[in-house]
């Protein structure tokens, strides 16, 4: 632990087949389409750290995130925790007894539990999965513990998740995934189905667990005050490639990517300080056909020759990284 | 500036059921001018989206209007039968909706919606319905609008066809835009581009905008004045700067608080303990007394009225207190 750090994504592509059935092809003479959902991302996540991965829908940002679980299969690159390559099948043993140190908190806390449980069996599942109580005596404790840990009463583990608002399922999704003792916890917008007031209290729990239990978080979200708030680091993603990480402060005082700096152009003012807020020109284009090069060069306005020939690598500038060849060039 | 485009007065949203009556919205009035911007904003189950469907005559039943009253430029139009109601809808007010999908017919070419609407609601012939419709699609930043005219909902991007639905909202020049979440689906660099749009489009026509959100940001960036609504009622309104930077009701600053900004270094963010109540239980008194930190016996026992607070106006006993005798 003292020099590899717990997660280590290297390289991590995704294509993703979305051409229609063969018959139609057939029949309508088209080839098959693919859509490169992520391309070449690779980051590391120490203990106890949040690196956060923000980008607008079809950034890859989620997808990311269910390779690194292990839900997805990645085309190419690999995913290391704690030693144990996530899908190398030589380690199927190995990666079983991951599987408890690593857990999921999704966006919607209305379909990530099971109607028909009960809390308390929902929260003692994965405990029993992995064999780490003895007895039901001491599933039940363990089961009223992580109710109190998160802010409930042990007493609600007799309810059904009806009986509970989003954000208490939320924290009951949090109580679950936190029952197997991992320590790395990879969360999918945990908030964006919340309200406000409810986003507050979530955040602040995960803050909390993180500081008592030394949690490492990787962290999906749209929203950059809530990465802002939460993360030791961020990655900005567009279309599937990572182009900028760099520290919170360091990524909102100064952006160095284009496309941050657009992106945090384009974000309401609560401050009110009368900046003005300038909108992003254009769309996100489509990735099964994205543009040559630097896949955000026709929105840029820093855009010069290199930008449409050549994809820019991710490199080091001092202690953030940033992948632009304007960067590169000291024209930013 | 004389007479407001919206007057919404003591207005109360009921929907009767076996168990009882739920009062979804209860007592609130606001005023919209011309060329104004009002921000509702609030959480789920606030009252905020009933409120606009209660103005506009969309109700679902068994939900109605059960007090009060509203009026569209002095006239009252709350009591209109059905078919009346959708000729003022048609002739005066515009609606975008959080999802442009449903308010567009997949089976039609944007340009055939724009031109039924637009002569639907006024004497134009086709052709020159078709021109208004091209310079509509034009005016919301369609590029390209007299190609783009032919083309079917499903072949814009999201983005894009909110801004055919606020084409379409515009069509027949009306006095009053109801905007339920317009930006909520939207990634952050195209909802700029939409709130800009919407800004522009309300500046230049002198169009009253009644913009319902839940997000904070949006409504500071675009709103003059703004409502917070809570548990059925307006808990604040007032000058949206004087809400945002000074918030008097607890529930607004315990909101404020609850937004991770960009700035702030805070470890941790203000939370309000609890969550909104269900309609079938709201508290007596003040309904937010239950989670506010500062609720004495008052507020336990007793409704409290919009009171003058600075340049705004906040239902909240605190503010009865410090200033004694300005109760309503």
């Amino acid at each position: 632990m003292s020099t590899a750090p717990l997660v280590e994504v290297k390289h991590l592509t995704r294509v993703f087949d979305v051409s229609k059935p063969w018959l139609n092809r057939l029949i309508e003479g088209e080839g098959r389409i693919h859509v490169q959902a992520v391309t070449d991302v690779s980051f590391t996540v120490g203990a106890g750290e949040t690196l956060a991965l923000v980008g607008e829908s079809g950034s890859g940002k989620s997808t990311v995130a269910r390779m690194v679980v292990g839900l997805l299969p990645p085309t190419s690159g690999t995913v290391v925790i704690a030693g144990v390559d996530m899908w190398a099948p030589a380690e199927a043993a190995e990666r079983q007894k991951l599987r408890r140190r690593l857990q999921m908190i999704f966006q919607d806390p209305y379909a990530s539990l099971n109607p028909r449980w009960r809390v308390d069996r929902i929260i003692a599942d994965p405990i029993r999965a992995f064999g780490l109580a003895a007895d039901r005596a001491e599933i039940e404790h363990r089961v009223g513990e992580l109710l109190a840990l998160v802010g409930l009463d042990p007493s609600d583990g007799r309810k059904y998740p009806h009986e509970f608002s989003g954000g208490q399922r939320q924290r009951i999704c949090i109580a679950r995934a936190l029952s197997s003792n991992p320590e790395f916890l990879v969360c999918d917008e945990p908030t964006s189905a919340l309200d406000v007031s409810v986003q507050a209290q979530i955040l602040n729990l995960m803050r909390d667990l993180q500081d008592r239990m030394g949690l490492a978080y990787l962290l999906i979200s749209h929203n950059l005050a809530v990465v802002r708030h939460m993360a030791t680091r961020i990655g900005v993603m567009y279309l599937g490639r990572l182009v900028e990480v760099a520290s919170p402060a360091a990524l909102f005082a100064e952006p160095r990517h284009p496309y941050t700096r657009m992106l945090i152009d384009a974000l309401p003012d609560l401050a009110m300080s009368g900046r003005p807020r300038k909108p992003i020109e254009g769309e996100i284009p489509n990735p099964i056909s994205p543009p040559g090069g630097c896949a955000f060069h026709p929105r840029c306005p820093l855009a010069f020759a290199p930008c449409s020939a050549q994809v820019p690598p991710l490199r080091e500038h001092g202690a953030r990284s940033v992948a632009c060849h304007a960067v590169e060039a000291g024209r930013i | 500036m004389s007479e407001p485009i919206l007057s919404v007065r003591n207005l109360k949203v009921a929907f009767p059921g076996r168990r009882g009556t739920l009062v979804a919205v209860d007592d609130v009035s606001f005023d919209i001018a011309a060329g104004e911007v009002l921000g509702v904003v609030g959480e789920s189950g606030a009252g905020k989206s009933l409120t606009g469907a209660a103005v506009i005559g969309l109700l679902e039943p068994p939900g109605r209007i059960v007090e009060g009253e509203v009026r569209l430029k002095g006239r009252r139009i709350d009591n209109l039968g059905g078919e009346e109601m959708r000729k003022v809808r048609g002739a005066h007010i515009g609606m975008v909706f959080q999802d442009p999908l449903t308010s567009l017919n997949p089976l039609y070419r944007v340009g055939d919606q724009l031109v039924e609407t637009i002569r639907t609601h006024t004497s134009l012939s086709e052709t020159a319905a078709r021109e208004r419709a091209i310079a509509l699609l034009q005016e919301v930043g369609i590029q390209g609008a007299r190609q783009r005219i032919g083309s079917y909902p499903h072949e814009f991007s999201g983005g894009m066809r909110q801004r055919v639905v606020l084409a379409l909202a515009l069509c027949a020049e009306p006095e009053l835009l109801i905007a339920d979440e317009p930006t909520t689906a939207l990634d952050v660099s195209i909802q700029a581009q939409i709130i800009a749009l919407l800004k522009r489009l309300c500046r230049e026509r002198g169009t009253a905008v009644m913009l319902i959100t839940h997000d904070m940001g949006v409504i500071a960036e675009t709103a003059d004045r703004v409502a917070v609504m809570y548990a059925g009622r307006i808990a604040e309104i007032g000058p949206v700067r004087e809400v945002v930077q000074r918030p008097r009701h607890p529930y607004t600053k315990g909101l404020m608080g609850a937004i991770p900004t960009l700035a702030g270094t805070a470890p941790r963010l203000a939370q309000i303990a609890g969550t909104m109540p269900r309609l079938s239980a709201i508290p007596q008194g003040c309904a937010f007394h239950p989670r506010c930190q500062f609720a004495f016996d008052r507020c336990r026992m007793e409704r409290p009225e919009r009171m003058a607070a600075g340049a705004s106006q906040a239902a909240c006993w605190l503010l009865a207190e410090t200033a004694p005798g300005s109760a309503a």
